[in-house]
């Protein structure tokens, strides 16, 4: 009888140990949160390495268009520039060398 | 072509007349290529009709793609190359629509100059005109270009 409560008894406290242990392995909510804010975090700035800040000025007309509407964008760009420089030729002013364009290749 | 050709600009009639003798005709079916980059420039070209797309390679999307820089309409001339050295083409010209054109090959025209120097001396002067118009839209484009860079830089 002594030996089967001793066995009980160190049963308990093993369980209880073990128990003790598990609880504090596992993560306490607001560690939970904190980690996945990090963690997306860590995403999203994996995702803008590449990004260079300096580019974010660059007019959506150049993002990825079919290659025949470029083309036309390029032709009528050219058309506004080479009208804007011609005017300059004719009458040379620093205002008239830099007539805003409406190409929109450059807004 | 009701007005005078920019090439022949301060000549008299006579003398236009004689110019104008040293060419042939040529028709260009829309789509046809009058000249290429690079190729050696042995003739000067009038347009009588229609319309010459002056264009140069450019790399899009890893593919070469021919780049509008330029267009030249009736009365106007292309192919300066042909009388101002290395005479090598530095543009691709085409003719998007039908075009009529006046072909004046290099060695008939300066053998002409040679024995009518106030010709000679007009015609290049005509010449300079529209390499100088070319030179100086190209400058203030290129300028503008750069503004933008500097502009995107600064930003």
């Amino acid at each position: 009888m002594e030996m089967f409560l001793s066995v009980l008894a160190l049963s308990l406290v093993g369980v209880l140990v073990s128990a003790m242990l598990f609880a504090a392995a596992l993560p306490r909510p607001h560690e939970i949160d904190t980690r996945r804010t990090s963690d997306d975090a860590r995403v999203i700035q994996a995702g803008r390495f590449f990004v260079d800040d300096r580019r974010r000025d660059i007019p959506a007309a150049i993002s990825p268009v079919p290659l025949e509407a470029l083309l036309l964008q390029l032709e009528r760009h050219v058309r506004l520039e080479q009208a804007a420089a011609e005017s300059f030729h004719w009458s040379p002013t620093p205002e008239a060398l830099h007539m805003r364009t409406v190409s929109p290749l450059v807004h | 072509m009701t007005q005078t050709p920019e090439l022949l600009v301060g000549l008299d009639a006579i003398e236009r007349t004689d110019v104008l003798a040293l060419g042939s005709a040529l028709t260009l079916p829309p789509g046809a290529v009058l000249f290429r980059l690079g190729e050696e420039a042995t003739n000067l070209y009038l347009i009588e009709r229609g319309l010459i797309a002056l264009t140069m390679p450019m790399q899009i999307a890893g593919h070469q793609e021919d780049v509008l820089i330029d267009e030249r309409v009736a009365g106007q001339t292309v192919g300066w190359s042909t009388v101002i050295p290395p005479h090598r083409f530095t543009l691709n010209a085409t003719a998007p629509v039908k075009t009529e054109l006046i072909v004046f090959p290099r060695e008939k025209l300066l053998s002409h100059f040679t024995t009518r120097p106030r010709v000679g001396y007009v015609v290049s002067q005509n010449v300079a005109v529209i390499v100088g118009q070319r030179l100086q839209v190209f400058q203030a484009m290129w300028l503008r270009q750069m503004q933008r860079m500097v502009n995107l830089t600064n930003a």
